[in-house]
């Protein structure tokens, strides 16, 4: 009985073995280091901002922003070096393959203003004139005038559709921002 | 083992234009051909809205408020384009042609052609599915390849393991005593997608960072275990039936086949070089990369060296140019993956568009072209209905040109891209870099996209015209070589 004239012994040969690699290659070392504690006195995320990182996952952010700072000279703008505890209480985790846009691990340290953020994610144009990031416009709102207790985007008179009309944040924009303000790297204990 | 039919022309490249004696197979069961017909047209379907998605990401990055709605956002495109082309075009328009192929190879009809529609049922749900959830925001996250949510990927499992039942069945009941390396390739394919489209969505051990480390396995091997496996397995057939001469070396089939599960099995966490995956899994996954050089070049100049000497045939075939073009680009890609991992290499190239590149050469260069060559090579010679030679002739042409705009453009983007980021330049800057290249990308992929619209109207040319009758007896003149 050989390969070449008894198909059961090839897929079954062929089948266990890369099931085995599997196993030896992915899932042991997975298993392995999935439960690595968190930093310790890192905050955990607000409801509001767990909100927000459902809103990241939904419109693919992730695709172009990477969670994922290595330790090379080239990633020091963004932070300290990643370490596993910083994805423990990640579910899922993102890394990201692609920086089309700059990285987010500790962007909150970066930049700290919610309105920044806000008309950031209204139309990146109105704060980065060359950025290529898609608007959000979908999660605000234009109003007359605003209600007491509406979060008002301060979005230039050219971006808004009549004048004296006043762009208004919708919950969706206020938790994305909440969660981009808790992308922040606790510092690593000594 | 190469089976040759000289009665039916296989063997023979046929001259440029109509052929008016082709005929539909009075070899291949009718069932079979339709089956493999149907499985081709879903599969041009998908191609074409994939595409259409591509197309649209390309054109946003250079004008991003184009079509500034929800469900047309870049972020969400992005997914559906991906596991449109994976899932729908490049799964689909593969097995389609491998079914073929392990019915022929084994001498048998398929076991059963009715599994194998439902099967396809289950895949058209399944990318019309995730193409829906994926647009409305019901999604995994940013998780390559593995973005569909479980009831959408139970959907395909389901069908993937129906296929490759009815494959393995089919093998099982095969006249000859040789399991031909095609269906080696072919059952083998279908084993390893279950395990690792089960490993992937499992979520026992993927907290935190294991997350990551299935996440490197999953997209590395969903490409180099299924797409890769099918494409060559589909390949080993194809290129001897229309160059009409026997593979180089069956041996060298054998052991690419082999070294190709141990070497690409191991490498995934090459995705994730400088990151907080365990320094030696990073570092297996360096040198087994570069063991990949042994199943690349081993299986590539294979078949390289089956079309030696072939330049005739290469002239007057227009299913040829396709697979030739496949296989080089299949070399030139593993070639480029393995200097990719490199972590100097990684350095100046990870996170930037490089990867695109990268990833449509191998998913585009070699899977793609090796789909076209197969369902123009063999076909026609099935349905007895062929396409315009012209039309074919423009297809090959816009696509490959289309592509290697492509591919040179946003190589250079990247590589621009890791210039700025390595000069310590503000971030934009490498934005505005890469923003020239991105519309070369977008002429590129303009081509790509009207060449895929002539590859629709020839399948439908080559649809299964006349009845297919269930056959007499075909005569003697059978070659085994």
């Amino acid at each position: 009985m050989t390969f070449h004239t008894s198909h059961r012994a090839l897929v079954g040969f062929a089948f266990f073995t890369y099931l085995a690699l599997t196993v030896l290659i992915a899932i042991v070392p997975a298993a392995s280091i999935q439960h690595t504690p968190a930093i310790p006195g890192a905050t955990p995320r607000s409801a509001v901002a767990e909100q927000g990182r459902a809103i990241y996952l939904r419109e693919g952010c992730g695709f172009c922003h990477t969670q994922f700072v290595r330790d090379l000279p080239l990633d020091r703008p963004y932070g300290r070096a990643t370490v596993a505890q910083d994805y423990a209480n990640e579910n899922p985790p993102l890394p990201g393959t692609e920086r089309t846009g700059p990285d987010l691990s500790n962007v909150a340290a970066r930049q700290p203003s919610d309105t920044w953020h806000l008309l950031h994610l209204y139309n990146p144009r109105a704060v980065v004139p060359q950025s290529v990031m898609p608007g959000f416009p979908w999660y605000f709102e234009e109003k007359a005038d605003a209600a007491p207790g509406d979060v008002v985007v301060p979005v230039p008179p050219r971006l808004v559709s009549a004048k004296g009309r006043v762009v208004v944040a919708r919950p969706e924009a206020t938790a994305l921002v909440a969660y981009l303000l808790s992308l922040r790297q606790p510092e690593l204990p000594r | 083992m190469v089976i040759v039919r000289k009665s039916e022309g296989f063997g023979r490249a046929r001259r440029r234009g109509q052929d008016s004696t082709l005929q539909p197979s009075t070899i291949v069961d009718p069932a079979t051909v339709h089956v493999a017909f149907e499985y081709l047209t879903c599969a041009t379907f998908w191609l074409l809205v994939g595409t259409a998605a591509g197309l649209l990401d390309a054109i946003k990055l250079n004008w991003p408020d184009v079509l500034a709605v929800p469900w047309l956002s870049f972020g969400r495109v992005r997914p559906v384009h991906t596991n449109t082309v994976f899932w729908g075009w490049s799964s689909m328009g593969l097995v389609g042609l491998a079914l073929y192929v392990v019915a022929r190879t084994s001498r048998a009809t398929l076991w059963s052609p009715t599994l194998s529609r439902v099967s396809l049922g289950l895949w058209n749900v399944a990318a019309a599915a995730g193409l829906v959830t994926l647009s409305v925001g019901v999604t995994r996250g940013p998780q390559e390849y593995r973005e569909w949510v479980w009831p959408v990927a139970v959907m395909f499992a389901a069908g993937l393991i129906l296929n490759g039942v009815n494959a393995y069945m089919t093998v099982a009941a095969r006249k000859i005593p040789e399991v031909y390396i095609s269906n080696w390739y072919i059952l083998g394919a279908f084993c390893f997608l279950t395990i690792l489209f089960t490993t992937g969505y499992i979520p026992f051990y993927q907290h935190g960072l294991g997350n990551v480390v299935i996440q490197g396995y999953y997209m590395h091997t969903a490409v180099g275990m299924w797409f890769t496996m099918l494409s060559l397995g589909i390949s080993y057939y194809a290129i001897p039936q229309i160059l009409g001469r026997p593979i180089y070396s069956y041996a060298l089939g054998v052991l690419g086949f082999w070294t190709n599960i141990l070497f690409y099995t191991l490498i995934g966490a090459h995705h994730f070089i400088f990151s907080p995956v365990p320094w030696w899994l990073q570092t297996t996954a360096i040198l087994f990369s570069v063991g990949m050089m042994v199943p690349v070049w081993a299986g590539g100049c294979n078949l390289l060296l089956t079309f030696r000497g072939t330049s005739a045939v290469l002239q007057r075939s227009f299913a040829a140019p396709f697979l030739l073009a496949g296989i080089v680009a299949y070399i030139l890609v593993s070639t480029q993956g393995t200097l990719e991992a490199f972590r100097t290499a990684n350095l100046y190239w990870h996170f930037t568009n490089f990867t695109v590149g990268h990833s449509h050469l191998s998913m585009y260069g070699f899977v793609t072209f090796v789909i076209w060559g197969a369902a123009y090579g063999l076909l026609p010679r099935l349905t007895g209905s062929e396409p315009n030679t012209i039309l074919v002739g423009i297809h090959f042409w816009l696509a490959i040109v289309g592509y290697i705009i492509y591919v040179i453009s946003i190589s250079i983007a990247g590589s621009l891209q890791g210039l700025s980021w390595v000069a310590g330049e503000a971030f934009i800057r490498s934005v505005e870099a890469a923003e020239p290249m991105w519309l070369w990308r977008t002429a590129g992929g303009v081509l790509m996209a009207v060449s895929h619209l002539v590859f629709a109207v020839n399948v439908w040319a080559m649809r299964p015209g006349r009845a297919l009758a269930p056959t007499p007896a075909p005569p003697a003149a059978e070659t085994v070589t």
